[in-house]
């Protein structure tokens, strides 16, 4: 007869995240191949947005801050929704919240991964850029711009934090994705600053973390950069605040998510 | 100190909804679960009966913490499932079996390593644990192939080296051995029953009557999101009592006949089944001393019938309570 005894459940976040992380790596490993794919959008978005700013003077930092960012938005988007369905199409969603840890830390373990293996689609478009226009670009202020780059990843790990909460909670997930996702390429600004875009959408993209950080990029990287007229120290403020409010709300969205879907569920594939 | 049951089910249902339609319009309520009662002591295998869609799965998911109830209350390990369920799920385990449910790009030793990464399971100890159950389900010699590479027995092997992965107090299974070849479906049947020397509490689920017989203390039968019935085997034995069983086979039979094998003295229930061209009568017999003779004087003109007497079954008695529920 068991005794009655309530030992703590043991997992720690961090563990559960780095087991994460390194599922991802190993994944990855297993098919390098698949990230072909994912790196074409991003060259071709580069060469079109080499069109676009043809004749600006920082035209090859546009064309690697547009067509990088994008590809690290679109890594950070596949890998946060994405997975998350996969685990539900291939049956492993219900292993997984069977463990003790809350499954808020794989996703972020996976999106951790994501943003890292976004990086290597910014340095394949920085590669293809330069051997074509045959420049290195210059960057004003290399310390600030590394900074300011980690800082946007951050805001794009942020930003698919929340986008996740949602593949958790319906696996119709992927077709809001699909439509949302060329929407927020403009409207954050990853592919040319929002400046440029119609005043009205400029409050909209101000609800997107990236938005800021992304705004601070350039004016950290582009001399004479006309972005907010605020400037780079408002920007940072917002991207702080902004990625604050958006991790809060992944991890209140979280919570309730893993709720609703013993609710209805649809854990797998019914 | 106070002793708990390992598990305990109160007036469990589940109602679920699905919608369908190009806009999600039309709504099907299906009850899965129509209260269900059932207490479980620590130590035993209990086995959960029960035709496809009886709602076995939805109550295993429900035990495991993966669904929570529409109404009704569970505990597991005097944890309450809906509450409870970090603490609950540390010290459970579960195995819902079948070709999916593996990250099938990579080996088997690194799917446990993730798992035993997300119970926590102390780094210093993983990989000793990890090779413990690797070794007990005998999957050592392929644990570092990709489990893409995994016969469906091995696939099953290794779900239920995950589910003992953290030393579960309370391991479920779902349809163990669906969908197995036989001889893997004997082996994960040795498995499961070792794990009863390790005092470890078992809950399974099958449509096999067999299996429930040959290896659990006590079965329940569900049928159509209700238990039927709920004993040892001797005790669903009983149901049957003095029961005896023939059974008469032909090329086809007419209604009335079969009407009339209805009708004969002592007869309580008569099933037809076909297989292939041949028909066959099961009739149950409660009372009298009703003969092979007398059957065959009923179907007389029946060329090619073949009346024998055989044991009645723990088959049967499953047969007739799932029927009985369906009525
Ligand atoms: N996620 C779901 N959505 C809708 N209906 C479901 C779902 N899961 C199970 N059901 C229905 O509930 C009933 C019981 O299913 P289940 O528990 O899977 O039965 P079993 O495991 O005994 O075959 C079935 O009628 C099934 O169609
Ligand atoms: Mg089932």
């Amino acid at each position: 007869m068991a005794t009655v005894s309530v030992p703590k459940a043991h997992w720690s976040g961090r563990r559960s995240t780095l087991a994460s992380i390194r599922l991802a790596v190993l994944t990855f490993l297993a098919d390098p191949q698949w990230l072909i794919p994912s790196m074409i959008a991003p060259i071709v978005f580069g060469f079109v947005s080499f069109e676009l700013f043809l004749g600006t003077p920082d035209l090859v930092v546009y064309v690697i801050l547009g067509a990088g960012m994008m590809s690290m938005w679109g890594q950070t988007l596949y890998g946060s929704g994405w997975a998350t369905g996969q685990d539900r199409n291939i049956g492993t969603l219900e292993p997984t919240l069977s463990a003790p840890t809350p499954y808020v830390f794989v996703v972020l373990g996976r999106i951790l991964w994501n943003v890292v293996s976004g990086l290597i689609g910014i340095v394949l478009v920085f590669v293809v850029v330069v051997v074509a226009t045959g420049t290195v670009p210059s960057i004003d202020n290399p310390v600030a711009f590394v900074v300011l780059f980690v800082f946007t990843m951050l805001t794009l790990a942020a930003v698919g934090t929340v986008f996740a909460a949602a593949y958790v909670y319906t696996r119709y997930a992927g077709f809001i994705q699909n439509v949302g996702e060329f929407a927020f390429y403009i409207g954050t600004g990853c592919m040319f600053p929002i400046v440029i875009l119609p005043f009205w959408t400029n409050p909209i993209a101000l609800l997107f973390p990236p938005s800021w950080a992304l705004d601070a990029l350039r004016y950290a990287s582009i001399p004479g950069y006309v972005g907010f007229s605020w400037g780079l120290g408002w920007d940072v403020v917002g991207g702080v605040a902004t990625t604050a409010i958006y991790l809060l709300i992944a991890g209140i969205v979280f919570k309730r998510v893993e709720r609703h879907v013993l609710e209805v569920g649809n854990l797998q594939e019914y | 100190m106070s002793s708990v049951p390992a598990i305990e089910a109160r007036g469990i249902t589940r109602v679920f909804q699905s919608r369908k339609g190009f806009f999600y319009q039309d709504v099907t309520r299906t009850e899965a679960l129509r209260g269900v009662d059932l207490t479980i002591e620590t130590g035993e295998i209990f086995g959960l009966l029960g035709p496809n869609g009886a709602g076995k799965t939805t109550l295993t998911k429900i035990l495991t913490t993966l669904l929570l109830p529409t109404s009704g209350t569970a505990r597991v390990l005097g944890l309450d499932v809906t509450k409870d369920t970090e603490r609950l799920r540390a010290r459970i385990g579960l195995v819902l079996g079948g070709e999916r449910g593996l990250y099938n790009r990579i080996s088997a030793r690194e799917n446990l390593r993730y798992f035993a990464d997300l119970y926590g399971i102390p780094l210093a100890e993983r990989e000793k644990r990890v090779n413990e159950v690797l070794e007990w389900v005998g999957l050592t010699w392929a644990a570092d192939r990709r489990t893409e590479e995994y016969s469906r027995g091995m696939k099953q092997k290794l779900h239920i080296a995950r589910g003992i992965l953290h030393r579960p107090e309370v391991l479920f299974l779902d349809e163990p051995t669906i969908g197995l070849d036989p001889k893997s479906a004997r082996e994960t049947r040795k498995l499961i029953r070792s794990l009863l020397g390790e005092g470890v509490t078992i809950f399974l689920t099958t449509h096999y009557m067999f299996e429930a017989e040959e290896l659990c203390h006590r079965i329940g039968v569900l049928s159509r999101g209700r238990l039927a019935a709920i004993d040892t085997v001797a005790g669903l034995r009983e149901l049957v009592g003095g029961d005896r069983t023939l059974e008469a086979e032909d090329y086809g039979f007419e209604d009335s006949e079969l009407a009339a094998v209805r009708h004969l003295p002592g007869v309580s229930k008569v099933v037809s089944e076909e297989y292939g061209p041949v028909t066959r009568l099961t009739i149950r017999v409660r009372t009298g001393d009703l003969t092979i003779d007398t059957v065959r004087q009923s179907l007389i003109g029946h060329g090619g019938l073949q009346v024998r007497e055989r044991r009645t079954s723990l088959e049967d008695v499953y047969l007739d309570l799932v029927e009985e529920e369906a009525r």
